[in-house]
């Protein structure tokens, strides 16, 4: 496979987990914007996922339309959903070739769909959660459309690799942001901070059935870290970005993949050997912010080795 | 109001040629589609230009229009009424450019060999050194099979007594095949059952056709070549169709940046290392393909392609330098190559053609531009072009001025009306002017044309200009089962 399309590839895949998980956060911090009794405050969503200056972000932070404005439709803010979804495309347009007609078109529609300047009205004047289901079904239409109609080959690993990446990623800044958000002392906060936080990442569920009881902080680190059957876990990623590098171990294979595989199973055997309390021991920052300068070494490797084609 | 009086409507100039009407009645091979389309409202057949509307623009099949800093998506404008040829006319069309064809190949063969066709005299020496697509890089290079001209496409026009004319050869990197191949998906669409109920011959063969013809040019004799498509990149108008070729062909679509040479051989950088690449069809131009032979700061090519070329160790697509054949001042001998190369009459007859850089035929020229053309002779779609019959005094003048600093670099030809065809505008039919482009490729088995083509339409009333860049559309082309 030529390396300019795989880093496509694998961009166009990052692009997407990205539009998705973006999507779900705004979504849950919408409902939970709605109840509360004190002004909600989406700080910790800007953080994470736009590059707001502080006044800035303090300026709107209590207001939900602005926020979500900004984060969806505005074309100034670079990591905004509409942003995002043209680099898929663009990515994807580029290797039309390689991804099927299917997959592409729901990309293609994807694009036009964000770019309807009537959306960015109805976050205005409508109720903002049909709107973002509208987006967050297409993504999901190209999760299935990917799975149903894309050949088991190379592009599917690299496609696999960008996303459980892009994914363990995401997963170590939420839990990070919304814990920095109490200065990492849960004693600071009741159980609806807990259940929305793992709402927005489809966790609730999975983590009443583990749990049973109240939201405890070490009961959510646990899920969101380590959790292997949990698809959003950081340990579920990294396990997933390592079965799809493995299968790029064939017969003509790169010169880097020995140095590629070491990292991606140090860092897998560092997460899979840990636990709540040596985590909580060695301060979750610190663990959380060693985790994903790790990863982000990964993908440098990742990208020296395979995608340099100039 | 019911589309039978839709059809009643239709208007045709009594000078011009109509492909559907005949003295006020239908021809015979439009009577299907008629009928059909007498059984739709007018709501129906809005419904269905909307359909084609929108398949074009979710399948991506768009050019972008930059303003205001951001990009605009559009769709070339797709008629969605057939053009419909017939068995007969279609053979005349396919032995026309069958013969024209051979003769241009063994045109190039001889111009960068022998130049057997110089020194008898036929073709002065000044029309192949002055044309600026010659290219000495390819003088006695022996292409592989001798074949120069792999994919042509040749656009006819007919004038208002039906006949035939060939209005341009294009022999370097044509394009719009992939038009050909869409407009037809869309018919299937927008109007199910009449493809076969019509007996309309299929298109789909192209890509497979292509794709043999660069297997057996491969230089290593090898199970599997690597073939790759040559793209300028994401950025060029036609890059839809390059990716759909790429696609139904299932070769490599590569961009310059992708491909390296070493020792005389092409590479391409894949995840697993070089791989080394046996055929390359290009859709990048001869100059820019090579920075290191042509223009230098090309970032579309690759540097030292040429050299690999020459060494043989690689095949281009089509060949390099096929310039001087189809340049527009050449055009003019086409049918004395004919006559000199095949011993044969030319079956397809030439717009009768001016040069301007003789005297005589300026003078006459000048003194007759509101019934001419004039154009560049290596200009294409549509440019810098003038219509004698809509020119104001002072564009002539401005343009006679331009002429005579180079008149080599100009032709001109009486203003052919074109055939007109039916196409449905505002609720309404209308006739407006077309061509007609079928697409020839030539491989070691000889010279096939895919029955069709893509039929160009000057959307305004009464233009006669059909080049996309001038707000033109295209139709779907139907050949007829004999």
């Amino acid at each position: 496979m030529l390396s300019r399309v795989a880093d496509s590839l694998y961009w166009m895949s990052r692009y997407m987990e990205r539009t998705d998980g973006i999507l779900r956060v705004l979504k849950i911090n919408y409902a939970s914007s709605q109840d509360e009794m004190h002004a909600f405050s989406w700080k910790p969503v800007l953080r994470i996922f736009t590059y707001l200056e502080e006044e800035k972000a303090q300026a709107i932070a209590n207001h939900s339309r602005a926020v979500l404005q900004h984060m969806v439709t505005d074309k100034e803010n670079p990591n905004s959903v509409v942003n995002i979804v043209t680099h898929a495309r663009e990515n994807a347009r580029s290797v039309q070739d390689h991804i099927t007609k299917e997959v592409w078109q729901c990309l293609n529609d994807y694009y036009h769909t964000v770019r309807n300047e009537e959306l960015a009205e109805w976050f205005d004047k409508e109720d903002p959660v049909s709107v973002l289901d509208i987006l967050i079904k297409q993504c999901m239409l190209y999760y299935g459309t990917l799975d149903i109609t894309m050949a088991r080959g190379e592009g599917y690993c690299f496609l696999n690799i960008g996303k459980f990446l892009e994914r363990a990623i995401q997963s170590a800044d939420i839990l990070d942001v919304k814990f920095s958000d109490l200065d990492y002392d849960p004693a600071k906060t009741d159980t609806m901070y807990w259940k929305y936080l793992l709402l927005s990442i489809s966790g609730y569920e999975l983590y009443l059935k583990t749990y049973q009881g109240g939201f405890e902080a070490r009961n959510v680190v646990e899920e969101i870290v380590l959790n292997v059957n949990f698809p959003r876990s950081i340990l579920y990623s990294i396990n997933n970005v390592h079965r799809y590098f493995e299968r790029l171990n064939t017969e003509r294979k790169n010169s880097g993949f020995e140095k590629v595989d070491f990292m991606i199973g140090r860092i897998k055997s560092r997460v899979k050997y840990s636990t709540v309390d040596s985590i909580l021991d060695q301060g979750l920052h610190t663990y959380l912010s060693s985790i994903r300068e790790e990863l982000q070494q990964v993908a440098v490797a990742i990208n020296q080795h395979y995608f340099a084609y100039t | 109001m019911q589309a039978s009086e839709l059809l009643n409507s239709y208007y045709v100039d009594s000078h011009t040629w109509d492909e559907m009407y005949k003295d006020a009645s239908v021809r015979d091979q439009y009577k299907g589609v008629v009928e059909f389309l007498q059984q739709l409202s007018i709501g129906e057949l809005n419904h269905k230009e909307e359909l084609a509307k929108r398949l074009f623009m979710s399948q991506g099949i768009t050019f972008t229009v930059y303003s205001s800093g951001e990009g605009i998506e559009k769709i070339f404008p797709f008629d969605i009424i057939p053009r419909i040829i017939t068995p007969a006319e279609w053979h005349f069309i396919e032995q026309g450019i069958k013969q024209r064809l051979k003769a241009l190949n063994l045109f190039l063969k001889d111009v960068y060999n022998e130049q057997f066709i110089i020194k008898d005299g036929i073709v002065p020496v000044e029309m192949i050194y002055s044309c600026p697509h010659y290219l000495r890089e390819m003088y006695r290079f022996p292409v592989p099979h001798d074949i120069y001209v792999h994919i042509a496409g040749i656009d006819l026009i007919r004038n208002n007594d039906g006949s035939f004319y060939i209005l341009e050869d294009n022999l370097r990197t044509p394009s719009g095949v992939s038009y050909m191949l869409e407009n037809r998906e869309i018919t299937k669409r927008i109007f199910p059952d009449l493809l076969p109920k019509n007996a309309v011959r299929t298109v789909m063969e192209y890509p497979n056709i292509l794709h043999r013809n660069l297997v057996s040019l491969s230089p290593r004799q090898i199970a599997n070549p690597t073939i790759v498509l040559l793209t300028p990149g994401i950025y060029n108008s036609a890059y839809f169709e390059h990716t759909t070729l790429a696609r139904l062909m299932g070769v490599e679509l590569v961009e310059g940046r992708d491909l390296v040479v070493d020792n005389h051989r092409v590479y391409m950088k894949t995840t697993s290392g070089l791989q080394q690449v046996d055929v390359i069809y290009r859709r990048v131009d001869d100059e820019f393909l090579d920075p290191l032979v042509f223009n230098p700061s090309s970032m579309l090519g690759v540097g030292g392609i040429m050299s690999a070329y020459r060494k043989g160790n690689v095949a281009i697509v089509n060949a390099l330098g096929n310039g001087v054949a189809d340049d527009k001042a050449i055009y003019t001998y086409v049918p004395a190559m004919i006559r000199y190369y095949l011993n044969e009459e030319p079956i397809l007859q030439n717009v009768p053609t001016y040069h301007l850089d003789n005297p005589e035929e300026k003078e006459y020229v000048f003194g007759n531009m509101h019934n001419m053309v004039v154009k560049k002779t290596n200009g294409s779609g549509g440019y810098g072009m003038l219509m004698g019959h809509t020119a104001s005094e002072k564009e002539m003048a401005e343009y006679k001025s331009e002429i005579l600093k180079d008149p080599r670099q100009y032709i001109a030809q009486p203003i052919i009306s074109l055939s007109s065809a039916p196409c449905y505008m505002n609720g309404r039919l209308q006739p407006r002017r077309v061509d007609l482009r079928p697409y020839a490729l030539s491989g070691p088995d000889g010279i096939q044309i895919v029955p069709g083509g893509l039929t160009r339409v000057a959307l305004r009333e009464g233009s006669l200009v059909v080049n996309s860049s001038q707000g033109g559309g295209s139709k779907d082309t139907w050949v007829l089962a004999g």
